[in-house]
């Protein structure tokens, strides 16, 4: 009977392990849009600055005496003889990467925002993560760089004119 | 409502209802006008392809912008 009390004694005084069941590692994240499908469309946001940036680079490698923000002055002037694209354009080249940035954006990042991490208690988390899924990643560089790129065509045109 | 117009092939919305054929029919038919009008308008054939394959670009940016919001489902990835 000692021995039986004793384990039960030994069995009573036991810690409990402390499981936090919320702090499970692994969550579905789940996108706001569909990566392919923000791809596809993104493609076609940045074709036609790119396309435009290609002839502007073919003008400028071609035409060597003028710079590369002469050569796309020219081709703008071009662009105008179709009606409807002159007030289209900075539209077209600006808002488009703009949207595909944003939509491309949304289909890789998952946030997720969590009170008392850990069991951790007052502690707050805000965690972004990014999914690495490579042709959206590519759509967002190829439209940040032309947003810049006409971003200071637009800062070097005034300065021109004022000048 | 789902609108089912269109399922998707890569980066190409191809039809998939008689709605769809009839907007694909459309876009194909205004890239012709506009083909035919910069034409008219332009000196030289490198002024043509610049205005058009900027107009052939933007009619297929509106066409696939159409196919996006009218696509059929498919698996969630």
């Amino acid at each position: 009977m000692t021995e039986d009390e004793d384990f039960l004694t030994k069995m009573g005084n036991l810690n409990v392990p402390e499981v936090n069941p919320t702090a499970h590692p692994k969550m579905v994240k789940m996108a706001i849009m569909s990566a392919e499908r923000s791809a596809a469309l993104g493609f076609w946001l940045v074709a036609v600055p790119c396309y435009f940036l290609a002839c502007v680079f073919m003008y400028y490698f071609f035409n060597r005496q003028v710079s590369w923000f002469g050569a796309m002055f020219k081709l703008s002037e071009g662009l105008d003889k179709t009606p409807g694209i002159d007030f289209m354009a900075p539209i077209v080249l600006v808002v488009l990467p703009i949207v595909c940035i944003v939509i491309n954006a949304l289909a890789i990042t998952h946030v997720h925002y969590e009170k008392n991490p850990g069991g951790k208690p007052g502690a707050k988390e805000f965690v972004i993560s990014i999914k690495l899924k490579t042709w959206n990643i590519v759509l967002i560089l190829i439209s940040l760089v032309i947003v810049f790129a006409f971003i200071a065509f637009s800062m070097t045109e005034n300065i021109s004119i004022r000048s | 409502m789902k609108l089912n117009w269109f399922t998707r092939k890569g980066i190409i919305y191809w039809p998939a209802s008689i709605i769809g054929w009839i907007i694909l029919v459309l876009a194909a038919a205004y890239a012709v006008y506009t083909f035919i009008d910069i034409d008219s308008r332009s000196h030289s054939v490198s002024d043509v392809m610049i205005n058009f394959v900027f107009n052939a670009l933007l009619i297929g940016l509106v066409y696939s912008i159409i196919g996006y919001f009218t696509e059929v489902r498919g698996e969630v990835d």
